[in-house]
């Protein structure tokens, strides 16, 4: 492709043809408007003072129209604009890089993890739990995906946007959260399986093994407990239990704010607003309590 | 790992030889959870008398004669309802201290709604409780009443004990955790690190069903899975299914907990442990624990996974009172109450404790009188030795 068909195919070409094909256009119609209204005016003097606001009007959007084409026409802010333009793809696939890096980054470390998941810790043991994998999509959630959830919102809606995005950033850190700790809590029942695989194999070398299920059953019950035991003392969990209740409160407190809205519009009252009745209410009957117990004690 | 053996022909053998027996008890099964099962639950008949807010107050008279002289008030915990102590007759706390002949009230403190989130353990325990108290010494016409509280109802009147000390006369607490500084129990270990503003500024109380989720994740081996498959091996027992079924109502009907007062004691108590160490404001006032001067029983479970014993034990040694008695069962924290083995124990103890404080001060009451008689006679001596003495005595009066 020459250079000059190169630029004939670029946006600033293109955008230059459609603002020359649109001043064009409007221009003609313009003149066949006021030609019309001429004809009109002439037969019917009453409407003379009326002429033409919605003319006036025109002509005047119609001349900052034209005022814009010309200044961009000028080749400076021709190469301004092109710029912009150029660059618009570029922000585009800067962003979807950003994203789709960040996928793969978090794809890789779920391969990584998943064929070493249940091997990563011994039996009745729950120190130094490998939680890469959560942490990672966490990371990779704040850092590529909730930031674009939190860019300032704009305009009359502003508020209502924010909230939709603060509810739809906090249930998706709820999700990261409640993963991690049904991982947690998945664990004993993966380890306890281990440890009858174990005793299975003791039991089998003794000669020892039941025919009855309810044994292996008690057994199994008592190991899973014991190691339940061993999981909620440990420090990891306490994190893990305390992180999903607070992400779970904030994903509900960010949607009763959402609630709020709607309720607001069909003038339902909200936590809120009975909150601070119920306070006022609280206060009064205290006070009224107090003042009666004065009055009894007389 | 070698190769081993599971011996799947045997216990196939097992299963195809308990067949039958499965097919009697689902069919026994079907007949029972089909038919009439009565698991109703609290139902001593008992007088509501007094009614404040969503709290209502309970007396049931006495069966048994010779019993405590002072009725006795049990102050139960804001978590779960007062309902355990009288689940079932023949396995019922309340009457078992009927037939002890212990005219006995108890506090019932409802469902807190969204307006009862402002309440305080200040308005619990300065407010509620103390209205309760003034109503049953005016009713019965006397200036101290027994008071007996269960979990936190227990750390609620340990502290009322030490606000108005004057109007308990013999205190008991049932598995009530005063020191809270332990790592025994999961949920001392669990709350260190709660954030209880976060919870309270999202629900504004505590909801009932949050905590027994919290409840069920302490052993969720036995309860979740092994007491479920416990009901399934006995569900064609029409008696065992009643009662798992009361069980069950009473252990899934929780109540919110007002969430300031929720705040404070998981803040005060749990996180700072200000009770124990006479540190704890509650309506402005310290709560000083040497100023509960009445005698003390307190009873606690060695099994107690809620409340382990190192919660409880320390309060005896930090009150003012030296009349003080320990009694660890063997039992966990509902055991306490509903166990057959402690249910022989528990209210037989506590009618036999407050019968022996009534002797105690019925002795001090008759040694009082006797040295007062004598000290009269010794003045009317003097007097009648001295009646110079006597007239200037009667002039300083």
């Amino acid at each position: 492709m020459s250079q000059d068909q190169q630029q004939k195919a670029g946006p600033e070409f293109l955008l230059g043809a459609w603002m020359k094909t649109a001043t064009d256009f409007w221009g003609s119609m313009t003149e066949m408007w006021q030609s019309t209204l001429a004809t009109q005016q002439k037969s019917t003097s009453s409407q003379k003072n009326a002429k033409a606001r919605p003319q006036e009007l025109w002509d005047a959007s119609f001349n900052i129209w034209q005022t814009m084409v010309s200044a961009y026409s000028t080749p400076e802010t021709m190469d301004a604009a092109a710029r912009g333009m150029h660059a618009l793809p570029e922000i585009v696939l800067r962003m979807a890089k950003t994203g789709w890096e960040g996928y793969f980054h978090l794809q890789q470390q779920w391969l990584e993890k998943a064929g070493t998941i249940g091997s990563r810790t011994e039996a009745y043991k729950f120190e130094d739990l490998d939680r890469d994998t959560f942490r990672a999509w966490l990371e990779i959630y704040q850092k590529d995906f909730g930031q674009f959830l939190n860019i300032p919102q704009l305009g009359l809606t502003r508020s209502y946007q924010e909230r939709i995005n603060r509810a739809v950033d906090k249930f998706n850190l709820f999700q990261v959260e409640a993963a991690e700790f049904l991982y947690l809590f998945y664990l004993p029942l993966e380890k306890s399986l281990r440890v009858m695989g174990e005793n299975f194999q003791e039991l089998s070398q003794e000669g020892n093994l039941s025919d009855n299920f309810k044994d292996y059953y008690n057994m199994w019950i008592k190991i899973l407990e014991g190691h339940y035991m061993t999981l909620f003392k440990s420090p990891e969990y306490t994190l893990a239990l305390s992180k999903a209740i607070n992400s779970a409160e904030d994903f509900i407190d960010a949607r009763q704010e959402l609630l709020a809205d709607g309720l607001k519009a069909l003038h339902i009252p909200t936590d809120k607003d009975m909150d601070e009745l119920y306070k006022e209410l609280y206060l009064l009957k205290k006070k009224v309590k107090a003042l009666e117990k004065k009055v009894d004690n007389r | 790992m070698s190769q081993f053996k599971i011996p799947v022909d045997r216990i196939l053998a097992k299963v195809a030889e308990d067949a039958e027996r499965v097919r009697t008890i689902s069919e026994k099964a079907s007949d029972v959870l089909l038919g009439p099962l009565d698991t109703d639950i609290s139902t001593t008949p008992g007088e509501v008398v007094y009614r404040e807010d969503r709290l209502t107050l309970k007396h049931y008279a006495p069966i048994g004669g010779d019993g405590p002289k002072t009725p006795l008030l049990i102050v139960y915990a804001l978590i779960n309802r007062e309902t355990m102590l009288d689940l079932q007759p023949g396995r019922s706390v309340v009457q078992n201290f009927l037939k002890e002949g212990i005219d006995l009230y108890m506090i019932e403190w409802g469902y807190p709604t969204r307006k009862d989130r402002y309440l305080t353990i200040d308005d619990h325990v300065n407010g509620y409780m103390d209205n309760v108290m003034d109503f049953i010494r005016q009713r019965q016409n006397l200036s101290k009443v027994n008071l007996m509280g269960v979990c936190m109802g227990g750390t609620f009147s340990v502290i009322y004990a030490a606000l108005h000390p004057e109007k308990v006369k013999n205190l008991i607490t049932t598995v009530t955790p005063t020191n809270f500084d332990t790592e025994k129990g999961l949920l001392h270990i669990w709350f260190k690190d709660f954030d209880v503003d976060r919870t309270v500024k999202t629900f504004g109380n505590m909801p009932g069903d949050l905590l027994n989720i919290i409840f069920l994740l302490l052993n969720p081996a036995r309860l979740m899975i092994d007491k479920y498959v416990g009901f399934l091996e006995n569900i064609d027992n029409k008696v065992f299914v009643e009662n798992f079924m009361r069980m069950e109502k009473w252990i899934f009907d929780s109540p919110d907990v007002p969430g300031e007062t929720f705040r404070q004691f998981i803040k005060d108590c749990y996180q700072n442990n200000l009770l124990i160490k006479n540190k704890m404001e509650v309506g402005g006032t310290r709560v000083d624990l040497k100023k509960i001067t009445m005698p003390l029983l307190n009873i606690y479970g060695r099994f107690d996974h809620l409340v382990p014993p190192e919660a409880c034990e320390l309060l005896t040694r930090k009150i003012g009172s030296k009349d003080t008695e320990d009694i660890c069962l063997d039992t966990g924290h509902i055991g306490i109450y509903v166990s057959s083995k402690c249910q022989k124990e528990l209210s037989p103890k506590i009618a036999r404790w407050l019968k022996e404080r009534d002797k105690i001060e019925q002795k001090a009451e008759a040694t009082k009188s006797r040295a007062k008689k004598s000290n009269d006679k010794k003045s009317k001596a003097r007097a009648k030795a001295s009646p110079r003495k006597k007239k200037k005595a009667g002039n300083q009066i």
